[in-house]
């Protein structure tokens, strides 16, 4: 009986323990602090985690007494992570963010920061930005609402690279237009290697090469369609479609096009010296980053690589647009116990000593104008930065996202339809304005 | 104290030791398993992004669903997955696992070389096999351009009508060391005086098969079956990874579109929906199957 006392005493025990332990878990430990000192919580899936150490370690050296516990995900994995955090009211006090449709699902839980940049950088804060990342960064605010719930960390193009290597040895020209595209990847053809390599297995990849060619078409007309002022079954846009199709049926893509994506076995077969060309964006210039020992031969110091916009289509604009924008941006919890250390490490990031950090590994293109890396590896890495920085980057105007996901998958599944033939350009284009009509209700 | 009275002021106590000791267990199977049913459930009246206030829809997403074509398309990708993946994985494994089971050399080094696949990271196993089947680069492409077998040069991941199958075959590949493991097992609890008796009364090895072993490894063979389709309705990391469910979602699966809906759509009250169809599925199949078969391949039992 004594015994059975006992194990039921045990029993009761372990029952209230595991029920406290239940219970327990998603409070803050953050303690309310002002200023460079407290301790604060990020979570993102860029920069990576060595990149984001460094950035940590720069803003410590500024500010010992502060403590920022850093966690880096993959994408999805981050995208599950922040909708559970969110949901359980324990989002971290700085967060990665896409804007657009990420940003406006959590700006309920983001503190506006127009008043934390405006008190570090001035009144005229706005001016220290790319245009494109101001634009973006309020992408699908509601009407009348002018804050910033984010402000962007990274910029980016998208854009083609051509392997040189590979064009110097063939005497091939980068192509400026789609009939050279074609003259030169028919020139390039026979090798061992892609002429054209399209990863277009990822949505997001099919979708930005696409925005190139329609804006190249028709500029900015992809965007009028969005907000309902004109239609995607517009001729110049079934046109778009059109085009995309020819990548396929013309022979400038590779074969399997559709079934290879762009991280890592598109990327890796880039580097390894197996595609003339390809497209991705800006953030391939991260290949050369000095602080990584071993690269590839063409990846030293950028040696084998050029970059170059998408070329041009007949009828269309004379000269190639740019399209690009936001690649992360950084936002902050409306419930941070630490709302003046957050801002202090948030702008650090976006334009400080951690900045600097983060912009010598090249990781992509600061959101911020005239912050060079302090280190280049040669002149051909240096010539690519500035080419991306201060040409390409100020000019561009057209935004690589939709606004919405709905938008963005509706148009990624109708140019998997045509890449695999199950669709032709005005059927695309009828299934991508009925998606719209529905998102515009 | 008659013995009656004892019982009368021991049974409460019996049953509040007991109670406590289920305690523990019942607390973590209420907050693990039925909470997130019932709250599953509640989110898929709902049409809701994760984050926001949702807006309650009854059953308009369950009637959404049985609407929309790439649902329809998950749904005959898992029965394709379920039936092209458990029965060669179980023939493949058998035969394997009665090869194995002979007194052949280095035979550990074998079971071990067909089980690896199986303790990969479906990651990993995906990555590899989407440049094996890489139509410009890849090894099968390749097989097929130095020997003229032109069929192998082909997308098969690229291609809508042959990608699910694609990925069927790279997770029967990863899998029938795992059933080939399940029938090792089962072979070695076979009695050996059945396998003597039968050859004494003159039966070949085929008629040994057929008529002793086989039927001996039932419980095994319902085991595979019942963790088949139970895999099979789970599939997410090898397909996302090799496919992303398409092209044009035509290798979808089920937990693949959930995640697509819940964490790139934004729908999380949708992609509710259809994890309560998942379940409804995993459970009426779960269940069908002890219906007909009895639970004596679950608990061991031989009924």
């Amino acid at each position: 009986m004594k015994r059975q006392r006992r194990l039921g005493a045990v029993a009761a025990a372990t029952a209230l323990t595991l029920g406290l332990a239940a219970c327990a878990g998603g409070a803050s430990d953050n303690q309310s602090t002002s200023g460079g000192s407290g301790s604060l919580t990020f979570r993102s899936w860029s920069p990576i985690e060595q990149t984001t150490q460094q950035m940590i370690a720069a803003f410590k050296q500024a500010n010992p007494d502060a403590k920022i516990d850093a966690t880096i995900f993959n994408y999805p994995e981050y995208l599950v992570d922040l909708q559970t955090r969110a949901a359980s009211n324990t989002m971290p006090d700085i967060v990665g963010l896409q804007p657009g449709a990420l940003t406006q699902q959590y700006r309920a839980n983001l503190m506006p920061l127009q008043d934390c940049a405006q008190k570090t950088w001035g009144a005229d804060w706005q001016k220290k930005f790319y245009p494109i990342g101001i634009e973006q960064a309020r992408m699908g605010n509601p009407a009348g609402d002018e804050n910033f719930y984010t402000l962007p960390l990274l910029v980016q193009t998208v854009n083609l690279w051509a392997n040189t290597k590979i064009f110097d040895e063939k005497h091939a020209q980068i192509p400026q237009t789609w009939d050279q595209l074609k003259a030169t990847v028919n020139q390039l053809k026979g090798g061992e290697y892609a002429p054209f390599m399209l990863p277009a297995k990822d949505s997001w990849l099919r979708n930005v090469v696409f925005l190139q060619i329609a804006n190249n078409i028709e500029p900015g007309l992809v965007y009028k369609a969005e907000d309902g002022s004109d239609s995607w079954t517009n001729p110049k846009l079934v046109e778009a479609f059109d085009y995309w199709g020819k990548l396929f049926t013309d022979g400038i893509a590779q074969k399997g096009a559709i079934g290879l994506d762009a991280y890592p076995t598109g990327a890796n077969q880039f580097e390894a010296g197996n595609a003339a060309m390809i497209p991705l964006g800006a953030w391939w210039i991260q290949q050369s980053d000095p602080t990584k020992t071993g690269l590839p031969p063409l990846s030293e110091g950028m040696s084998g690589y050029q970059p170059f916009l998408f070329p041009t289509i007949p009828g269309g604009a004379a000269q190639p647009q740019l399209v690009g924008g936001i690649d992360v941006s950084l936002g902050i919890a409306k419930n941070t116990k630490n709302p003046d250390l957050a801002c202090k490490v948030l702008t650090d990031w976006i334009a400080g000593a951690g900045a600097q950090k983060l912009i010598n590994t090249f990781n992509d293109l600061p959101a911020v104008t005239g912050l060079n890396p302090e280190k280049f590896t040669s002149d051909k890495q240096k010539q690519i930065w500035t080419t991306l920085t201060s040409e390409w980057m100020p000019q561009v105007k057209y935004s690589r996202y939709l606004k919405t996901p709905q938008m963005d998958t509706a148009l990624g599944d109708a140019l998997s339809g045509i890449a695999t033939g199950e669709l032709t350009p005005q059927a695309a284009a009828a299934k991508v304005q009925a998606e719209q009509q529905k998102v515009n209700g | 104290m008659s013995d009656h009275t004892l019982q009368k002021h021991t049974a409460p106590r019996e049953w509040l030791a007991g109670t406590l000791f289920l305690l523990p267990a019942v607390v973590l199977f209420g907050i693990f398993v039925i909470y997130p049913i019932v709250y599953n459930f509640q989110a898929s009246t709902l049409e809701w992004d994760g984050v926001n206030p949702g807006r309650l829809v009854g059953l308009g997403n369950y009637t959404r669903l049985f609407q929309d074509p790439i649902f329809l398309t998950t749904l005959k990708n898992s029965g394709w997955w379920i039936l092209l993946t458990i029965i060669p994985q179980a023939l493949i494994g058998f035969f394997l696992a009665m090869l194995l089971n002979e007194k052949l050399r280095g035979r550990a080094i074998y079971r071990a070389i067909f089980f690896i696949p199986a303790v990969l990271s479906p990651v990993v196993v995906g990555i590899v096999w989407q440049r094996i089947f890489d139509p410009f680069n890849g090894v099968v492409a390749k097989l097929g351009r130095a020997t003229g077998l032109d069929f192998l040069v082909h997308g098969y991941l690229a291609d809508p009508k042959t990608a699910i199958f694609a990925a069927i075959v790279v997770n029967v590949w990863m899998w029938t060391g795992f059933s080939m493991l399940f029938y090792l097992a089962g072979l070695q609890l076979i009695d050996s005086s059945v396998l003597a008796a039968a050859k004494i009364d003159g039966a070949g090895t085929w008629r040994t098969i057929r008529s002793i072993i086989w039927p001996l490894l039932r419980q095994t063979h319902l085991s595979l079956l019942l963790l088949g389709i139970i895999g099979s309705l789970k599939t997410f990391e090898l397909v996302y990874v090799l496919t992303e469910g398409g092209p044009n979602h035509a290798s979808e699966m089920l937990p693949t579109y959930t995640f697509k809906q819940a964490f790139q759509l934004q729908s999380v009250g949708y992609a509710s929906t259809i994890s309560a169809v998942l379940l409804l599925i995993a459970v009426i199949s779960s269940l069908s199957m002890v219906r007909a078969f009895g639970s004596g391949f679950l608990t061991g039992d031989e009924k």
